[in-house]
């Protein structure tokens, strides 16, 4: 019984045009956002700032001027606001330097010296993961998408809900199926359905840039994908159960929007509380974050994604974010069962409580 | 039997009982948030009772025996957007029908929808509306048909054609349970009814045994031996004749009668 309404659900969707334009958009514009800075980076020339730490440092900066134009950049010697600094056989910076200024730094080395001189080694005072931006910017999208599915895929378990509450189809279905048996079949299609369209966006993204070479993919990233795509399941159980009750609520697709809205604005907050993380992944808020059911599935992934939040923590998160969707899960399966027949106007979830205890 | 239902405060059912035969067009009437709907819902066991039981060859039914009921609840009870043909299929499957698509397919050609079998539902007329949503109803061969007001909004055809299937499917040995306003439809089509008020049950029974047992406060004037025309002269004399005929009490105004406050 829930294996055929969640394959009415999944299969009624996929024949929708609407869906496929819509993953088809997906799809798009993560392979633009993947190859974009790829495009961009190849043209023009760069410049940078050098300075030198002592005389063989400042000969090198110096050098590095002359050779720059083979590299199409341009290097000036200043000690304001240096890209990198060259002083005792090292290249010293704060961040990650640029291939292409370590590259003109090492033939600069080599030419002001007569004897070929050891390579110069790369120092950076904080340490720095090679892939840091794009791994950010994975994050971010990964903060986007998960709030565009969570968002998306709720909003269908409801109109869902309320379809069939308004053309009384319910009533036929109720008549051969129990209640949270139809409400599991639901979301099971649509969960099933969106897990599955987040793996081909997150498959491709992966390959696009892999093949690019705008991201180094190793086991690491593609286990922190994974572990993403299981924060998609987790957040989508609970939020599907929420949109569930808000759609059995009301009775017409018009009355939805209202209905919603306590539920939209979570989300909404989850995804700007994620742009907070992704700035700071290691920050208090982070932390906070992650114990909060409703928001750490939109937040976690990215700090999973930036190597930022602990095992245990990670564990903990989902073991809370479990317990309480195992809580929500059977209390919205009762709200669901007491309010879905009534057509008249729309009730009250205080009111839905009450007739769910009095079933 | 006994049906009782609460919604909140309000006593929806009172210990509602009547009982359908086989091979018995059965018509529930009465005045609008009387307990129809709701009676029909606990038979179909989409609402729980909270007192009474539905019984099913004298004994209480269960989900499997419920499987095998079929139901149309009132407007629409169908997905707009989803196909026909792909919507038939899968009301066969959920009630448990071993080759959905063979059932869907038959029904749909005998009810004159092949034409229209790939297109969705809201694309229809309303007359195909209401035909899929009987093809939904019948997919799965029912061993009870409960309809709730399967005429409004129908065209005296559409009235016609749905009788005729109604009556056809009846006469295959189900039992066809229908709620409806039009009380002379339901006397012309019923073998029984049951009249309902503010949650009780107020008359039930064949047609011929209400209509002899009706009127307590009405006094019955045997006129032997005179014409139409003889009466309704004399009546005239004394009064204006509002209509003059032989009709004994028709079932509207039965219901008018057990209904009246």
């Amino acid at each position: 019984m829930i294996r055929l309404v969640a394959r009415r659900e999944l299969t009624e969707r996929v024949r929708e045009r609407s869906f496929l334009v819509s993953t088809g958009i997906t799809l798009g514009i993560i392979v633009l956002a993947v190859l974009l800075p790829l495009i961009f980076g190849f043209g023009g020339p760069k410049h940078y700032v050098v300075a030198g730490g002592d005389a063989a440092g400042r000969a090198v900066a110096e050098q590095a001027v002359r050779v720059a134009d083979s590299f199409d950049a341009t290097v000036v010697v200043s000690d304001r606001d240096p890209d990198a600094t060259v002083e005792g056989g090292e290249i010293r910076s704060t961040d990650e330097p640029d291939d292409t200024l370590v590259n003109i730094l090492q033939v600069a080395n080599q030419q002001v010296q007569s004897a070929p001189p050891p390579a110069l080694r790369v120092v950076t005072s904080s340490p720095v993961d090679p892939d840091r931006d794009a791994k950010a910017g994975l994050a971010f999208f990964a903060i986007l998408i998960l709030y565009g599915q969570l968002l998306t895929y709720g909003m269908w378990v409801a109109t869902g809900v309320v379809e069939e509450k308004s053309s009384r189809v319910v009533e036929i279905l109720l008549s051969t199926i129990r209640p949270r048996d139809l409400l599991a079949g639901k979301a099971i299609g649509l969960g099933l359905l969106g897990l599955g369209q987040l793996l081909v966006i997150s498959t491709v993204g992966l390959i696009v840039a892999a093949v690019s070479g705008a991201l180094h993919v190793d086991g690491n990233l593609v286990g922190a994908v994974a572990l993403s795509l299981v924060w998609f399941v987790l957040g989508y159980a609970f939020y599907a159960s929420a949109f569930a009750v808000a759609g059995a609520l009301v009775p017409r697709q018009e009355e939805l929007q209202g209905a919603l809205m306590p539920l939209t604005m979570v989300i909404l907050i989850s995804l700007f509380a994620g742009f907070a993380v992704n700035e700071n992944p290691d920050g208090t808020f982070a932390h906070v974050t992650a114990f909060i059911p409703p928001m750490a599935p939109v937040t976690m992934p990215s700090r999973i994604i930036l190597g930022a939040a602990p095992a245990w923590e990670v564990a903990a998160s989902v073991a809370l974010m479990l317990g309480s969707t195992l809580l929500l899960v059977p209390f919205a399966a009762r709200i669901y069962a007491a309010v879905v027949l009534r057509t008249g106007s729309a009730v009250k979830l205080r009111e839905a409580i009450r007739l769910a205890r009095a079933e | 039997m006994g049906l009782t239902r609460r919604f909140g405060d309000r006593v929806a059912l009172d210990g509602v009982s009547f009982a359908v035969e086989p091979r018995q067009m059965f018509g529930f009437v009465g005045p609008n948030g009387a307990g129809k709907t709701t009676t029909m819902r606990i038979i179909l066991g989409v609402l729980g009772a909270d007192a009474g039981s539905v019984l099913w060859n004298g004994v209480p039914v269960d989900m499997a025996t419920r499987s095998r009921f079929g139901y149309m609840p009132e407007e629409r009870g169908l997905y707009p957007k989803m196909r026909v043909r792909a919507q038939l299929v899968y009301f066969a499957a959920l009630h448990g029908v071993a080759a959905p698509e063979e059932a869907a397919d038959r029904w749909i050609s005998r009810l004159g929808l092949s034409s229209r079998a790939s297109d969705r539902v809201e694309q229809l007329s309303l007359g195909n509306q209401q035909r899929v949503q009987l093809a939904a109803a019948l997919v799965h061969e029912p061993s009870l048909l409960v309809l709730d007001e399967p005429f409004s909004g129908l065209d005296p055809v559409g009235v016609d054609v749905l009788s005729g299937v109604l009556a056809e499917y009846a006469a295959t040995g189900v039992p066809v349970l229908f709620s409806s306003h039009q009380l002379e439809l339901v006397e012309r089509l019923c073998e029984a009814v049951a009249i309902i008020k503010d949650g009780r049950l107020v008359a039930s029974g064949s047609v011929e045994s209400l209509r002899g047992s009706a009127g307590s406060d009405a006094v019955r004037v045997v006129v032997e031996g005179a014409s139409l025309e003889e009466v309704r002269a004399a009546a005239g004399s004394v009064g204006r004749v509002v209509s003059a005929g032989y009709a004994g009490p028709s079932l509207a105004e039965l219901f008018r009668e057990v209904v009246r406050d």
